[in-house]
């Protein structure tokens, strides 16, 4: 056996092993691509604190889109026609033997993003919590802030689950809190509003972070004062106020109106929204289709216009249509002209609304004519002539509910309206066979 | 021709080892093909007994010197049955004829990484093509295209019909859910990417719900980008009883093509030209319509519209109008490729243009290969693959869309009686029962995918010791696939659904830019010892593999354009992502392969892996492999003179597969409001315990040739398990993640593939070589720790793969009235068979053909139910159960209610390929071109002829989600499949 290696050849042998095994260990590649949970769990700066504050916010629009679908189809406030997906008409609307699926969209998408939300808002006060980077009152302010959008999301849920019932504690993914009933879930959301309450009040004068022109409206014209955890205090008592009414707690809901932004007058659209654009890593307006549109279309049921006063200005929230558009044996002549571009911001909760949770608990706790001042001042403020019914309390709560249902249109409320007054009879069926369905079920992965 | 090119390569170097000289006898001659009577160059000729030999020159002719005064001379040519012929002192001339062989037994498949073995003597069923399988009977779009149907074992599934192909390709069933379930590509060497790269179209389909990037896109896969005509071979480990040697890379199996390569003699210069067209294969049809119907579907509205149509006889086909494109194709290729005995070259080149059946698509291609091998003295030599690639594809705007703007989606709800064409202006009429007007979106839109690649290979071969009975090589190994893919999805401000609708933003620029860059290197030694005199060989390999997988992408949505403008500044808005991906891999190998006396051949190997994807990046993982071959025939005791083999063989491996990328990070995404910047958890929540999952894979088989290798039958049966499935796990919305990557059950795939290859034809005028194939899988999830989950598709309602324990990993289930959510169908196909065919009258004419059955496997057809809402399918107003409510009320009362009528049988029987070519025989060549032509060919062929098949789609092979994981065969609208048809010519000097 002759042994031909040379030196030559140890040289090649020796590119060969130095490009194979120039080391023989692997090193552990951190995400290239993003920030990993963990970096903000231990001693977080400020900076990263606030990136989790934008990000809260910013959570709360994923899916809105759909989560309107849900409750404006349902409602009987629009059609949602789509070329590509025929479930808006079919199962919002029970038509034939169709129901609501546990697994389809329409069930998944916002009840997954509302908890991505409070899971954001768990992680600021987490971080929030195991930090000295920070002082007790920037503290404060970063826990009222979380709990109180963290409240707003698990609200959101439970309207579209109603008696269906919502996890409340989602803290531990290993270990998800029971899924308690709609009472438990109100409770422990109204828990969660004093709570964040209590957190604002010992924020000091202002926040460590920044907020969108969501929240504009809130400052005080004093340009000493600039916007503060009291400024955002008035919004999170203005969600007590509804969650209050919510749980037919009237007393409580003229309270936490006090603390909210409510005035009595017709500046109805001061209030807290969530805004879009078109800038990198932002969303645009889900909820805005431009007029006479195809294809994709929502589009207000026709008994928006037919109900409608004449001289109501709130019909220009609809506009007629070149064509009307038909699916499904649906027509419908009205585009909804709500929002007039992609970039509209669209309201969480607003002076309208804050004046009829007022007139509601006003005669649920029997101040009737405070109740009809304030439907005065919304049907005066909208064209109409003052309210001339019978001032009784069923004669006023129908007409709360009719004003409810034009000045809050196309903002989610009329199918809950008419559930927490067992009135969802009164919506009508299009087609022979349509169901109006009272609840969502709770999606299938959440193995109940 | 690497194999090929390896023995002749050792039989070199044996030759230089120097001799005692003793009584010699010199004998020369010429080899010719027996039935062409052409020379055969590089036929190798052995001195029996001993290690000298030499080949042919490129005018087939050999010389040799025996180192006797009488023995024995081998001829041996791959693709040809070797002669084995008695020398005595008196033979000074020999001239020899060898016979085409029916299939190649005695070409070598890949065993390890860089040891081959004879296929008479593996254990293991490798599907191999050759280049008359792969590109011999018509002219493939891309390479996906070039071997559908064509594998056994394999079920290959085309997306789409969009030029620039697109492929699913799964080997032996579902080999992983969530992991990678299509094969390692393996050029020359080189690991080649084959990733699908989302354009963008999200932003204007909205087909995912939000963001910009979604798998319903129809991107091409990567592989396309490889020209079919470079390719010599195509090998395919379909399981990891093969594939373990490439260990956690082959959890899907590996494909391992071998490009061609030079021969020594005359330089060949080769020119063929493709002219073509292209159709679409199928149509659906419209509906015709009365007042009546309008009515129904479309509102009182749409009557005048109607009435004004009937009134001038104006009804539009728009399914022609859109999809009746006859698409030019265009097709040159030159060929250079030639060598001396110590340099060998090829040089290929591709020059491709195609039309789509939709206008404005189409495919284009411009591809240069040179490949080199030099022989530097006796101890070095090595070898060179270069290839670069300029491809661009323009693919329409194509499948699901939630905008009413995919060319589908758009025309499923456009009836015939309205003119959406442009008027004189050029102004397009608004669609009014859609939200895009699909023939202003054809004409204006750019969807295009364009990439530059690179691919570089290098192989050094060092003889480090040779001896009587040992011999030692060092095998070095780089290889390199760089590319940038831009894609381009250009949407005007013009168009009507970027005025209004969902996805109005005053027009959109979206550019993508992904930089891939693969790189691997391997060492090896192999030490070849022969024991016993030469009745004991041992091959024994050492090695270490190394991978760095490297991908950028950019993408860029640029809104509110400005003008006409595309460029993303001029905008109003622009939004940017971008995703790194980084692996390293690194692995060590070592094989044993003993044979003895080519009757009992066993082998075992180790492959010990580690990765950066796994959560413990220093834990190696072992796949050990071992087989076990017997040629029964090759024993003394073997009388059976007509059965020249009976081999049975058993192969058992394990190989794995590696966690998706970022599966053990649990990360925040950027998410911003008001100018802010923000941040959310993603939907995934990492898994820090995440590991491989692991093959394990049993074949056995049989293989039988009989009279000279006439008939040749090859049985293989296989169970795969998969542990440590990789899955996706559905968490609890409320945990505030949708998903999380587990280890989390157990598949099981278990098959059978059938292979007869005969010659039931053959007269010295013509000769039938004819192959049939039958395949099966079954599978089954046989374990799953995490609650069964719906998968793919569009939920329970439309019809859903559900992954369950105890059934089938691709059974699909949906709603079916109060039974709730039951199982519909499965995806898998009962069985498939193919019918490969070459005839052969009088050495030139040849006619071939291939057909494919496919029996069983349901798709999800949401096509016909969104033609169905939209009022246009063809058979809307048939009642072909005559109940009194027509089809599609039926359908339509079923949404809802039941998934029953979207879940169809997708069975078909296709005339994949058909090809009729004409050699001009050599005498007339000769008379006409003298000496300087050397072949002349012409010939036709189409491939799609026919697809027989009760689907009611435009192709059964349709896949709206791309080759991901197990969601192939949901139809949205696709782009339809296209019939290709073509006149060759080709010329070689």
């Amino acid at each position: 056996m002759k042994n031909y290696i040379t030196k030559y050849k140890f040289g090649i042998c020796a590119i060969a092993l130095s490009l194979v095994f120039p080391s023989c260990e692997i090193e552990d590649i951190p995400d290239p691509n993003n920030p990993t949970i963990e970096s903000v769990l231990e001693n977080a700066g400020i900076p990263s604190l606030n990136n989790l504050v934008t990000g809260t916010e910013a959570a709360m629009r994923i899916d809105i889109g759909t989560y309107y679908d849900d409750v404006g189809v349902v409602g009987r406030e629009y059609y949602r026609f789509s070329g590509a997906d025929p479930r808006f008409t079919s199962d919002l609307l029970g038509a034939g033997n169709a129901v609501l699926d546990n697994n389809t969209f329409y069930t998944t998408r916002p009840w997954n993003a509302r908890y991505r939300a409070v899971k954001n808002a768990n992680i600021l006060i987490a971080s929030a919590n195991n930090t000295n980077q920070i002082t007790e009152q920037q503290k404060q302010g970063y826990l009222g802030f979380a709990k109180t959008i963290k409240a707003h999301q698990l609200l959101m849920n439970l309207t579209l689950m109603n008696e269906n019932g919502i996890r409340v504690n989602v803290d531990d993914p290993e270990n998800l809190g029971p899924v308690v009933d709609r009472a438990a879930a109100l409770t422990a959301i109204a828990g969660l509003l004093d709570e964040a309450q209590a957190h604002l009040q010992g924020a000091g004068e202002t926040f460590p972070f920044s907020l969108s022109s969501g929240y504009e409206d809130l400052v005080n014209t004093d340009p000493k004062d600039p916007f503060g955890p009291d400024d955002f205090l008035e919004f999170n008592r203005a969600l007590a106020a509804r969650v209050a009414v919510y749980r037919e707690n009237f007393s409580g809901a003229l309270q936490a109106l006090q603390g909210s932004f409510l005035e009595l007058n017709t500046n109805f659209n001061k209030g807290v929204y969530y805004t879009f654009s078109d800038a990198s890593g932002d969303i645009v307006n889900p909820l805005f289709i431009g007029r006479n549109a195809k294809g994709e279309l929502r589009l207000a049921h026709p008994s928006f216009v037919a109900d409608a006063t004449p001289g109501d200005d709130r019909l220009s929230k609809v506009a007629l249509r070149d064509e009307p558009a038909t699916q499904s044996g649906l027509t419908s002549r009205y585009d909804i002209t709500v929002f007039s571009s992609n970039t509209d911001p669209v309201p969480i909760i607003r002076n309208e609304e804050l004046i009829l949770i007022y007139a509601e608990a006003k005669i649920q706790t029997g101040a009737l004519l405070d109740a009809v001042s304030a439907l005065n001042i919304i049907r005066t403020g909208h064209g109409l002539l003052p309210y001339s019914g019978l001032v009784t309390k069923d004669a006023l709560i129908t007409e709360m509910l009719r004003q409810r249902r034009y000045s809050l249109f196309f903002e989610g409320h009329r199918w809950i309206d008419l559930r927490r007054y067992n009135r969802l009879g009164q919506l009508p069926i299009d087609r022979p066979g349509d169901d109006v369905w009272v609840s969502f079920p709770i999606p299938f992965n959440e193995g109940i | 021709m690497k194999n090929f090119y390896l023995i002749r390569l050792l039989l070199l170097l044996l030759m230089m080892v120097p001799m005692v000289l003793y009584a010699q006898t010199t004998v020369r001659g010429t080899v010719t093909d027996a039935g062409k009577g052409i020379p055969l160059p590089g036929v190798s000729v052995v001195v029996v007994g001993t290690t000298q030999g030499t080949t042919t020159d490129a005018e087939g002719r050999y010389s040799i010197q025996l180192p006797t005064a009488s023995g024995k001379l081998t001829f041996s040519y791959l693709g040809f049955v070797s002669q084995t012929v008695d020398v005595t002192p008196a033979v000074d001339v020999l001239n020899i004829e060898l016979k085409e062989r029916l299939t190649n037994l005695s070409e070598v498949v890949i065993t390890g990484l860089a040891t081959t073995v004879k296929r008479t003597n593996a254990a293991n069923a490798v599907s191999s093509l050759n280049t008359r399988e792969i590109t011999g009977i018509t002219t493939p779009q891309t390479v996906d295209g070039a071997i559908s149907g064509k594998l056994v074992g394999a079920n290959i599934v085309a997306n789409s019909g969009a030029p620039g192909g697109g492929m699913a390709m799964k080997l032996r069933g579902i080999t992983s859910i969530f992991g990678n379930a299509q094969p390692l590509f393996v050029v020359d060497g080189i690991i080649i990417d084959n990733s699908s790269i989302s354009a963008g179209l999200n932003a204007v389909t909205n087909a995912a719900g939000g963001g910009s990037s979604s798998n319903q896109d129809n991107a091409s896969n990567r592989i396309a980008d490889i020209n079919p005509a470079d390719i010599e071979s195509i090998e395919v480990l379909k399981g990891a009883s093969a594939a373990a040697i490439y260990g956690s890379l082959a959890s899907a199996g590996v494909v391992i093509i071998t490009t061609k390569r030079g021969a020594v003699g005359k330089t060949l210069v080769d020119f063929s030209q493709d002219i073509g067209i292209t159709r679409i294969a199928n149509t659906l049809g419209m509906r015709t319509y009365t007042e009546e119907r309008v009515r129904k579907s479309f509102g009182a509205a749409a009557v005048p519209l109607f009435l004004e149509a009937q009134q001038q006889n104006r009804f539009i086909d728009y399914e022609d109008e859109l999809y009746g494109n006859t698409g030019l194709l265009l097709n040159s290729r030159l060929n250079v490729s030639g060598g001396t005995e110590k340099t060998r070259f090829f040089v290929g080149g591709l020059i491709q243009d195609e039309e789509g059946i939709v206008e404005k698509t189409g495919y284009e291609k411009k591809s240069i290969r040179f490949n080199l091998d030099h022989i530097l003295s006796d101890r070095f030599d090595f070898s060179l693959t270069s290839n670069y690639i300029n491809s661009e594809s323009d693919r329409g705007l194509t499948n699901n869309d939630n905008a009413g703007v995919s060319f589908g989606v758009a025309l499923s709800s456009t009836p015939s009686f309205i003119d959406l064409r442009p008027n004189a202006d050029g102004v397009y009429p608004e669609n009014p029962f859609a939200g895009s007007n699909f023939l202003q979106t054809r004409d204006l839109i750019t969807n295009r995918e364009a990439t530059d690649r690179f691919l570089g290979g290098l192989t050094l071969n060092t003889q480090l010791q040779r001896g009587e009975t040992s011999n030692t090589r060092l095998v070095i190994r780089g290889g390199l696939d760089f590319y940038n893919l831009r894609t381009t999805a250009i949407f005007p401000s013009v168009l009507q659904f970027q005025i209004k609708g969902p996805s109005a933003t005053q027009g959109a620029s979206i550019q993508g830019n992904a930089f891939n860059l693969n790189t691997n290197y391997a060492a090896f030694i192999v030490n070849n010892l022969s024991l016993a005199d030469n009745n004991l060989t041992f091959t024994s390999t050492l090695g270490a593999t190394r991978e760095n997988f490297n991908q950028n992408q950019i993408l860029n949505v640029a809104t509110r354009l400005i003008g006409d403008q595309t460029n993303l500044d001029q905008s109003g808005a622009v939004s940017v992502s971008q995703n790194r991906l980084i692996t390293r891999n690194k692995g060590l190998f070592f094989q044993e392969e003993i044979n003895y006396r080519d009757r009992i051949i066993a082998t075992a190997g180790l492959r010990l892996d580690k990765s950066s994807d796994n959560a413990d990046v220093n834990e190696f993982q072992a796949f050990p492999k071992a087989s076990l071959a017997v040629n029964l025939a090759n024993f003394d005791f073997w009388q059976m003179e007509a059965i020249n083999l009976f081999k049975l063989r058993v192969a058992y491996g394990q190989s794995g597969g590696f966690p998706p990328f970022g599966a053990k990070y649990t990360s925040f995404v950027p998410f911003n409001t008001g100018g802010l910047p923000g941040l959310i958890p993603a939907v995934q929540r990492g898994n820090d315990e995440i590991k491989q999952e692991r093959q394990k894979e049993l074949e056995a088989g049989l293989d039988v040739s009989l009279w000279g290798d006439k008939i040749i039958f090859e049985g293989t049966v296989y169970n795969k398990t998969v542990t440590d499935l990789i899955l996706f796990q559905n968490v609890p919305g409320s945990s505030g993640f949708t998903t999380r990557v587990v280890n989390g059950g157990e598949l099981r795939n278990r098959g059978v593939e059938l292979a007869l290859n005969t010659i039931p034809f053959e007269t010295p005028s013509i000769k039938w070589n004819s192959r049939i194939s039958y395949w099966l899988n079954r599978s089954e999830i046989t374990e799953l720790n995490v609650p069964a989950f719906p998968l793919g598709a569009f939920g329970t309602t439309l019809g859903t793969f559900f992954i369950e324990e105890g059934e089938s990993a691709t059974q699909i289930k949906g709603i079916r009235g109060d039974q709730g959510v039951v199982k519909l169908g499965d995806a898998q196909p009962d069985f498939q068979m193919n019918f490969h065919n070459f005839i052969t009258v009088k050495q030139n004419l040849t006619f071939s053909f291939l057909l494919h059955w496919k029996k069983g496997g349901d798709n999800i057809n949401l096509t016909e139910l969104l033609t169905d809402l939209g009022g246009t399918s063809p058979d809307f107003d048939d009642d072909d159960d005559g109940d009194g409510v027509t089809n599609a009320q039926e359908r339509i009362n079923a949404l809802g209610n039941s998934a029953e009528p979207f879940v169809q049988d997708a069975t078909y029987l296709r005339l994949r390929e058909i090809g009729l070519y004409y050699d001009l025989p050599e005498p007339a060549i000769r008379n006409i071109f003298g000496s300087i032509v050397r072949n002349l060919k012409v010939g036709v062929s189409a491939n799609n002829v026919f697809v027989i098949t009760d689907y009611r789609g435009y192709d059964p092979e349709v896949s709206n989600f791309g080759a991901n994981g197990l969601s192939t065969g949901v139809d949205v609208t696709p782009f339809p499949a296209s019939r290709r048809m073509f006149f060759h010519f080709m010329i070689g000097f």
